[in-house]
């Protein structure tokens, strides 16, 4: 009778352990989330600035600056999703990574101190988006282990855990920008 | 900053004349050494022999007179050393070390101050005892840069109350500026968990070290089987360490053969590389115009001071510039 008891509370507490365990790696993955978040905003924040000073001087970009705008307010509409937070994200990277390549080729904004200074700042913050992402995806692959890996499954699929998606560059925006494009003007 | 040939050449060019004085001097200290130490030595031995044969083997007095004789060998050896190696510093390192570059500050007989070394958070034992030699100072391409030689201890004392010192740490620490901005410590140590008990193991038992800051495990494989990360923010541990920093200690590691420690708080990074012994003090028993010897003087300032241009704390990328 005593070892039943003995094993029941052993399994116990294995139990609050693994449901500590869960509990403690889907709370880091949201605390890392709002980091994400925090540093996005900083980007957010660059981007008129960034947009108002080069659109005089680049002309030929007009489209992606355009499309750099719009992408900023669909991101910061209030109530948005994880999932489409990082969706925008990656398209955020793209359009504002040509803008940068783009830059190369007009020796007056070169010249302009102000526009080095917004895209030193932007380079940083676009390093501190990098290792956000890096962190969140840190996080999140931890939380998937445990949601998956035997035996904190089962206690996972009790509490109705669910994956979560990590931070991917989607295949189109992994081409990489046509130099050659940027040429031919 | 010259390269390491150029430096070569200055060594053996340039501080020549300086060189084959201080051989000279070598080379008469050693005949003297081994003099007094064949006449020590025989001393010691018939001194043994007396007091063996009328005091008996174990008497606590024949203890205290080999430690004597060793004590006093390692004074007599000091005070005879002791001209020379000022005389090294002088007219050696110091103009070696103006030629790495003119405005390099050198003084052979401060340290790194107790408050960077305690600030750097890589060694968390209360010290001591806290000595160090051959302060550098300056700046190289726009970094600020100090290091010396560090020796840290600490007492313990076992029931009987006797005291015992152990090392902490013991060789050259390093302050620079860093480039980037950030709030909080970061510390990357060496990783003898995962190297002993694998991965998983290992691993396990890193994330238990209470007194540290929460583990980070960073993506680059090769980097997290030599070194482990402790940080009070995932995010800024990231930011600091990207690939090709990770990949760039890395590869600085690779080329020391000793242990390396580095950590970065608040604008700074600290490096502390474990060499278990002083740098920087003259050959006794190994000729100064040595190759080799001489390459460890080159080598060790070149890889010192040129850490600023291997982890690239010279590039202005970011908002700090």
């Amino acid at each position: 009778m005593q070892i039943v008891l003995i094993l029941l509370a052993v399994l116990a507490l294995i139990a609050v352990l693994m449901y500590n365990s869960l509990i403690g790696k889907k709370n880091q993955v949201e605390n890392i989330f709002a980091g994400v978040d925090a540093v996005l905003k900083k980007r957010f924040d660059l981007i008129p600035n960034l947009v108002a000073s080069v659109e005089r001087y680049m002309e030929h970009e007009k489209a992606t600056l355009e499309k750099v705008t719009d992408l900023r307010s669909q991101a910061m509409k209030p109530g948005i999703s994880d999932e489409q937070k990082i969706a925008l994200d990656s398209k955020l990277t793209a359009a504002l990574g040509s803008i940068t390549v783009a830059m190369e080729a007009y020796p007056d904004l070169k010249a302009n101190e102000n526009v080095m200074h917004l895209q030193r700042s932007l380079h940083e913050v676009e390093e501190q988006i990098s290792a956000a992402r890096r962190a969140y995806n840190q996080a999140v692959t931890d939380l998937n282990n445990a949601i998956e890996m035997f035996p904190t499954n089962l206690m996972a699929g009790w509490m109705g855990l669910s994956r979560r998606a990590v931070f991917e560059i989607t295949v189109t925006e992994r081409q990489n920008v046509d130099v050659n494009e940027l040429f031919k003007r | 900053m010259k390269s390491t040939s150029e430096l070569t050449d200055f060594y053996y060019r340039e501080l020549h004349p300086a060189l084959k004085e201080l051989e000279a001097q070598r080379t008469e200290i050693l005949s003297r050494l081994k003099l007094y130490g064949g006449m020590g030595v025989v001393s010691l031995a018939l001194l043994c022999i007396w007091m063996g044969k009328h005091l008996g083997l174990f008497h606590p007095l024949f203890f205290a007179g080999v430690v004597g004789s060793v004590a006093l060998g390692g004074i007599v050896f000091r005070a005879m050393t002791h001209g020379y190696a000022k005389s090294f510093k002088e007219h050696i390192i110091t103009p070696l070390i103006q030629a790495i570059d003119p405005h390099l500050l050198y003084n052979p007989h401060f340290m790194v101050s107790r408050h960077l070394f305690e600030r750097s958070g890589l060694f968390q034992h209360s010290i001591d005892r806290y000595q160090g030699n051959d302060y550098v100072k300056g700046s190289i391409n726009g970094v600020g840069i100090e290091f010396s030689d560090i020796h840290a201890e600490y007492e313990t004392r076992d029931s009987k109350g006797r005291s015992q010192w152990h090392t902490l740490f013991r060789g050259l620490f390093l302050v620079a500026e860093f480039n980037k901005h950030f709030k909080s410590k970061t510390v990357v140590l060496p990783d003898h968990a995962e190297k002993t008990f694998g991965s998983l193991i290992g691993g396990w038992l890193q994330s238990k070290n209470f007194s540290r800051d929460d583990l980070i495990r960073l993506d680059d494989p090769e980097f997290e089987q030599h070194f482990v990360v402790y940080g009070s923010d995932p995010i800024e541990a990231r930011y600091i360490l990207t690939h090709s920093m990770m990949k760039r200690i890395l590869a600085f590691q690779k080329k020391l053969s000793h242990p390396l420690f580095s950590s970065f708080a608040p604008n700074h990074i600290h490096v502390a590389i474990g060499t278990e012994k002083d740098l920087f003090e003259p050959a006794i028993f190994t000729s100064l115009l040595d190759y080799k010897q001489a390459m460890e003087y080159v080598m060790t300032l070149r890889n010192t001071i040129g850490l600023i241009e291997e982890l690239k704390l010279n590039e202005k990328l970011w908002s700090k510039s």
